[in-house]
C-alpha cells in the first residue's frame, strides 16, 4: 500500500536571472514496511528530497502525499503539527541539544503530546531499550560516544511512534563499528516493528540493508531497484 | 509547565554568559531603584507635610528676617491655633564642609508644633531648663558620634550672630515619627543666639497650626494681608507648599534624574539585547532541529522570550535587594541640609523587578522572533 | 546549493549586530558620562567665568562667601586710596562696594519662587567688571530707583523684562537696561544702587568690595597692604579664585551623582563587552589556534584581542560623545548652595572632557576585553585546530 506518493515533483531555486533545478519532474511510490535507500552523488538532491518528505520545505511545482495527506499543501502551523505526529528525523551530526540528557533528549517530541508524565516516561525508557541504551539515560551528549548518540537520536525519532523515519546519511560520522549497529538497528525497526524508512546514503554497506534502491542524478530519478533480501523479513 | 524545564537547562548552557547578564540588569536595577528613592525622599517630605501648618516668610525672600511682634498678631488671628518661630543660624561646626541644618527655635511652642520631634519627657524638660542646650536628631548624632551630656561648639557663620563662638550642651537626641522633620538638624534656644546678636528681636520663619485644615488657605491670606503695605510684609504657605518650592529651587530633578533613569535602562537593554542574540545565533542548529521535531513557531518564540525574562529577573531581584540593603541617605553620606532622607522600600523593589521583567522581554523580542522565523533547511548543518 | 542564498542565519542577528550592540552600550554610558560632567563644568564656569584675572575681591576675614561677610562704611575709602587699586580715566579709583541680597521671583518655566540674587553694586561697577555689556537699554543710574537685569535673569523669571517695574523693597524699581556677561553668574542677576539697596533692606554696610588691580601682579603688594592696617579686618582674593572656590560645594556634590551613576552604569557596559569578546574568541579559535602554529607568541594573541576590545569600546565611546554633544550650550538652572540662590548656567562640554570620554570608553573595552583575550591566549593549540 503506498504511504508516500511524490508526483512530478520539481525544486528549484532563483539565482540572479537563472532558475536552478535541483529536482526535476521527480515522481516516486514508497509502499508501507519498505527501507528506502536513496543514493546519488553530491548535488543529485537526493537531501532536498529527504527534506520535502520531512515537510521541512516545500516543491516549487508538484505534490508530495504522504499516508494520504497532502503535505504540500499544509499551512505552516499545520504542517508542524503533522511533523511531530508522522515523522522521526536523524540527522548525520546527531543533532542533540548539549544541555539535556539522554532522557531529555528522546522525551523532547513527547513534550508536544498530552502525555502525563508517567506515560511520558514510559515512552522514553521503551524506545531507550530498543535502541540498547537504558542504562546511559542520565547521561549528556558530551558523555557519549559518536555511535551512541546516534542511537539515542533513533531513540528520539521512534519515541513517538511516528508514521515514517527519514534518515540523512545517519551513519555519514561513525567509524566501521558503530556504523554497523546503527544500520542493524534500522534494519531490525524495519523488520521487526514494520517501520517504513527513507534513508539518504553513500555508504554501500548501508545500501546493502535497505529493501529498496532509487539513484538520483542531477535532480532526475536514474534508476529504481528491489533489493534481494539478504534473509527473510 | 513542562517547557519551564527546557527555558531553566537553556539559561544554564553559558554560565558565564548568564551571571554577566544577570549582573548588569541588577546594576540597571539598582540605579534605577537609586534614582527613583531620591525623588521620593522629596515627595516623602510633601506628602507627610501637615495639613495643618503654615510657613510664615518675609516676601521678598526668605532671608530678610521680621520682627517678633509679627508672632502676636499672627497669634491674634481668626482660624490660628498655636504659633512658633524659628532661625536659620548656619553656623561651623569645626569645617564648613560639615553641613547641617542649625535652628534657633522658640523652644517649648516649637516642640509642640511640631509632634513628630520625639524626646523622652526627661531630654525634654533639660533642653527647656538650659539656656545653652541644644537637640540633636539621631541621624546627625550618629554621624559625629554624640551622645547627651557631650558639648559642641559652633562659630557663627552669619555676621548677625557676632563673632564669638557659641557653645552647647546636647540635652536630647531626637528621634522623628515622619518624613516631616528631618533626623539630621539641630535647635537650640532663640534667645541664646538673640541675646549675643548685632541685631536683636530678628525671627527668621513664623510656623502657625490653622485650627481647621479645610481652611489653611484663608488663613494664610489673612495674616499676609495683615502685613501688607507695612515695612515688613510676609508671605505665608502651608508647609507643603513651601516644602515643593523648596525642592523646586534645587533644579529641576525629575528631568534629571528621569532622562538619567531613560539612560540606564537603554544601556541595559543593548547588553541584554546583545546576550539574548547571541545565545540564540550559538542555538540555529537546536532550534532547527526543535523545528523539525514539530515544535511551532510560537512556542519557540516563547522558549526564546522565556529565557530572557528569567535571566532579567533573577537579574532585577539581586539589584532590587542589593538596593534596599545599600541605599540609603546616610550611607551615602548626603544627608543633612537640603536633601531629605531617602531609601529604598519594599515597594520600590517592586517596581525594580517590574523594570527587569520589561528589559527582559523587550531585550528577547527581536532575538525570539528571528529565532521563530527561521528557515529549518537553511539551518541544519550539513557536511556537503 | 540553496543554502548559500540565506546562508549565514549565523548571522540573523549578525556578527556586526553583536558589535554594534556592544558599542552602543559603551555609547550610552560615555553619553550619560559627558552629560553629567558638562552640568558641573557648565555651574563651575559660569562662576570662574564671573573672575576676572585682575580683579581682587575684598570679605571679611573668615567669611565663606560675600553673603555671609561684612564691611564697614567707613573701611571703603581706605581701601580705594591704597597705590594697587586702578583709576579711570577722570581718576576716580576702580573700586565697587557691594552688597548681595536674595529677593522671591515666580520662574518663567513652572511659576514657582525661585531666589533670585540682587547686587547692589557702586557707581564704578561696570568698569571694574568691563566684560559686562548692555544688549538693551542702559546703565541705571547712582540715585535712581533703577535696576539692570542679566539676560539670563530676564529671561528664567517673570516680570523682569526691560521697561518692567519689580517691587521690592519697600519701592518700585524699573529695568532700564538688559546685560550681558560672557555667560557669567552675573546674568543671572539684578543690579542696581548700593547706596539705595542698603536702606532698603534695613542694612547699614556693604558685605565686599571688588576693586580693579593696576596690574594682575599688584595683587600680592595690595594683599601686604590690606593685612598691614589694623583698620582693615578684610582678607583679599583674586576674584576668579573666589568665584572657583565658590563653585565647589554645589560642583562637588553634581560631580559625586555623576561619577556613582557612571560607575555603575559602566559595569553593566563592561559585561557587555565580556560577553562580546568571551564570543569572539569560541568563534574565532581554529583562527587563533592556526595563528598559533604558525609561530604567534601568546603576548601577541592576547595584543591582539585587548586592541579589538578596545577598539571597538573607542567606536562606542565617539559615538556617545555624538549623542551627548547636542546638550553643549543648553540653559538651566541650579540653586548655589554658598549663596543660596539660583544660578543659570549653560551645559558646558570641554575639548578635556571629551577626552575623557573617549579614555574612559578605551577603559571599559581594556577590562572587559581583559579576560577573553587571556582565554584565547591559553587555548592549547592543537585542540584550536580540530575546531569546526
Amino acid at each position: 500500500m503506498a504511504l508516500i506518493e511524490l508526483r512530478d515533483v520539481t525544486k528549484s531555486y532563483r539565482r540572479d536571472a537563472n532558475e536552478i533545478s535541483v529536482l526535476d519532474g521527480v515522481s516516486i511510490t514508497v509502499d508501507e514496511g519498505d527501507f528506502l535507500g536513496l543514493m546519488g552523488p553530491s548535488g543529485s538532491g537526493k537531501s532536498t528530497l529527504l527534506n520535502l518528505l520531512a515537510g521541512i520545505d516545500r516543491p516549487t511545482r508538484g505534490a508530495v502525499r504522504i499516508g494520504g495527506t497532502e503535505v504540500s499543501a499544509l499551512s505552516e502551523r499545520a504542517l508542524a503539527a503533522w511533523r511531530a505526529r508522522h515523522i522521526g528525523f536523524i540527522f548525520q551530526l546527531y543533532n542533540l541539544i548539549p544541555v539535556l540528557t539522554a532522557f531529555e533528549n528522546v522525551e523532547l517530541p513527547l513534550l508536544l503530546t498530552n502525555l502525563s508524565k508517567k506515560q511520558r516516561r514510559d515512552h522514553v525508557m521503551t524506545a531507550l531499550g530498543i535502541v540498547g541504551l537504558s542504562d546511559r539515560e542520565t547521561h549528556y551528549p558530551r558523555q557519549l560516544s559518536g555511535g551512541q548518540e546516534q542511537r539515542v537520536a533513533i531513540a528520539r525519532a521512534i519515541v513517538a511512534d511516528p508514521t515514517l523515519l527519514l534518515a540523512d546519511e545517519p551513519t555519514g560520522d561513525l567509524d566501521a563499528k558503530s556504523a554497523g549497529e546503527v544500520l542493524t538497528l534500522l534494519q531490525r525497526l524495519n523488520r521487526e516493528y514494520r517501520k517504513t524508512i527513507v534513508m539518504v546514503t553513500h555508504d554501500p554497506h548501508a545500501a546493502e540493508r535497505a529493501t529498496h534502491l532509487l539513484h538520483l542524478e542531477k535532480g532526475t530519478l536514474v534508476e529504481q531497484t528491489r533489493v534481494a533480501s539478504a534473509g527473510s523479513a | 509547565m513542562k517547557f519551564i524545564g527546557l527555558v531553566l537547562k537553556s539559561a544554564r548552557r553559558s554560565k558565564r554568559r548568564t551571571a554577566l547578564t544577570v549582573l548588569s540588569v541588577a546594576m540597571a536595577v539598582f540605579l534605577f531603584s537609586a534614582l527613583r528613592a531620591v525623588l521620593q525622599g522629596f515627595d516623602a517630605v510633601s506628602a507627610a507635610s501637615s495639613a495643618q501648618r503654615l510657613v510664615t516668610i518675609r516676601s521678598t525672600s526668605m532671608i530678610f528676617p521680621m520682627p517678633t511682634s509679627h508672632g502676636e498678631i499672627i497669634r491674634g488671628t481668626a482660624g490660628v491655633q498655636d504659633v512658633t518661630y524659628a532661625n536659620w543660624f548656619g553656623g561651623i561646626y569645626k569645617d564648613p564642609k560639615n553641613f547641617f541644618g542649625q535652628f534657633a527655635v522658640e523652644p517649648e511652642s516649637y516642640l509642640r508644633m511640631y509632634p513628630e520631634i520625639l524626646l523622652t519627657p526627661e531630654e525634654k524638660k533639660a533642653f527647656l531648663d538650659d539656656r545653652t542646650g541644644c537637640i540633636v536628631g539621631d541621624g546627625l548624632a550618629k554621624k559625629y558620634g554624640w551622645t547627651s551630656g557631650d558639648k559642641i561648639v559652633l562659630q557663627p557663620g552669619i555676621p548677625t550672630y557676632g563673632s564669638q563662638d557659641y557653645p552647647f550642651t546636647i540635652r536630647g537626641i531626637y528621634r522623628t515619627s515622619s518624613s516631616a522633620v528631618d533626623n539630621q538638624s539641630m535647635m537650640f534656644h532663640w534667645k541664646y543666639a538673640d541675646e549675643r546678636s548685632i541685631v536683636k528681636g530678628q525671627v527668621g520663619w513664623y510656623v502657625t497650626r490653622v485650627a481647621d485644615p479645610d481652611r489653611a488657605a484663608q488663613v494664610a491670606t489673612t495674616i499676609d494681608q495683615k502685613f501688607a503695605n507695612s515695612p515688613y510684609e510676609t508671605k505665608t504657605d502651608t508647609e507643603q507648599q513651601f516644602s515643593a518650592q523648596f525642592a523646586s529651587m534645587l533644579g529641576n530633578l525629575n528631568l534629571l534624574l528621569g532622562s538619567v533613569a531613560l539612560a540606564v535602562v537603554l544601556t541595559t537593554l543593548f547588553v541584554a539585547g546583545n546576550t539574548m542574540a547571541m545565545s540564540v545565533r550559538e542555538r540555529t542548529t537546536e532550534i532547527a532541529v526543535m523545528r523539525t521535531l514539530g515544535f511551532p513557531s510560537s512556542t519557540i518564540f516563547m522558549l526564546v522570550v522565556g529565557e530572557g525574562v528569567l535571566v532579567a529577573i533573577v537579574g532585577g531581584v539581586i539589584g532590587g535587594l542589593l538596593a534596599r540593603a545599600l541605599i540609603s541617605a546616610e550611607m551615602l553620606g548626603l544627608a543633612g541640609g537640603f536633601i531629605p532622607a531617602f531609601g529604598v522600600t519594599n515597594a520600590n523593589v517592586v517596581v525594580g523587578l517590574g523594570l527587569s521583567l520589561v528589559i527582559g522581554l523587550l531585550a528577547a523580542v527581536i532575538p525570539a522572533t528571528m529565532a521563530s522565523r527561521l528557515k529549518i533547511v537553511d539551518a541544519l548543518r550539513r557536511v556537503a | 546549493m540553496g543554502l548559500i542564498t540565506n546562508y549565514n542565519l549565523r548571522s540573523m542577528i549578525v556578527r556586526k549586530g553583536t558589535a554594534a550592540m556592544t558599542a552602543m552600550g559603551i555609547a550610552m554610558v560615555v553619553a550619560v558620562f559627558v552629560m553629567t560632567m558638562a552640568i558641573a563644568q557648565g555651574f563651575r564656569g559660569a562662576l570662574v567665568a564671573s573672575g576676572s584675572n585682575d580683579n581682587a575681591i575684598l570679605l571679611r576675614k573668615g567669611s565663606t562667601s560675600e553673603t555671609v561677610s561684612a564691611v564697614l562704611k567707613p573701611q571703603l575709602p581706605l581701601i580705594e586710596s591704597m597705590p594697587q587699586v586702578a583709576r579711570s580715566a577722570d581718576n576716580h579709583p576702580l573700586a565697587s562696594p557691594e552688597l548681595v541680597v536674595i529677593i522671591s521671583l515666580p520662574r518663567t518655566s513652572d511659576g514657582q519662587p525661585a531666589n533670585v540674587p540682587l547686587r547692589g553694586v557702586g557707581p564704578r561697577a561696570f568698569e571694574v567688571r568691563n566684560t559686562l555689556q548692555f544688549v538693551e537699554g542702559r546703565r541705571f543710574t547712582p540715585g535712581m530707583q533703577e535696576i539692570n537685569v542679566g539676560k539670563q535673569a530676564a529671561i528664567r523669571f517673570k516680570g523682569l523684562t526691560l521697561g518692567s517695574d519689580v517691587r521690592f523693597g519697600n519701592a518700585v524699581w524699573k529695568v532700564v537696561g538688559v546685560f550681558t556677561a560672557d555667560d557669567a553668574s552675573f546674568e543671572s542677576e539684578v543690579w542696581g544702587d548700593v547706596d539705595l539697596m542698603m536702606p532698603a533692606f534695613q542694612r547699614d554696610g556693604y558685605q565686599s568690595v571688588t576693586v580693579k588691580l593696576v596690574d594682575p601682579s599688584a595683587f600680592d603688594s595690595f594683599q601686604a597692604a590690606v593685612g598691614n592696617d589694623p583698620r582693615l579686618d578684610l582678607k583679599p582674593d583674586r576674584e576668579r579664585d573666589y568665584y572657583e572656590g565658590q563653585s565647589a560645594t554645589t560642583g562637588a556634590l553634581i560631580r559625586v551623582f555623576a561619577i556613582f551613576v557612571t560607575a555603575i552604569l559602566s559595569i553593566g557596559a563592561v559585561f557587555g563587552a565580556v560577553n562580546t569578546m568571551y564570543a569572539a574568541v569560541a568563534y574565532r579559535t581554529r583562527e587563533i589556534g592556526t595563528l598559533r602554529a604558525l609561530g604567534f607568541s601568546r603576548l601577541r594573541i592576547v595584543t591582539a584581542f585587548l586592541a579589538e576590545s578596545v577598539a571597538l569600546a573607542l567606536v562606542g565611546g565617539v559615538i556617545g560623545c555624538m549623542i551627548a554633544l547636542p546638550v553643549h550650550g543648553l540653559s538651566t538652572g541650579a540653586m548655589n548652595m554658598t549663596s543660596f540662590s539660583e544660578l543659570a548656567f549653560k551645559f558646558r562640554i570641554t575639548p578635556g572632557l571629551l577626552v575623557g570620554g573617549l579614555l574612559f570608553s578605551a577603559l571599559m573595552g581594556a577590562v572587559g576585553g581583559l579576560l577573553p583575550a587571556l582565554r584565547a591566549a591559553r587555548i592549547p593549540v592543537a585542540r584550536a585546530l580540530r575546531e569546526i
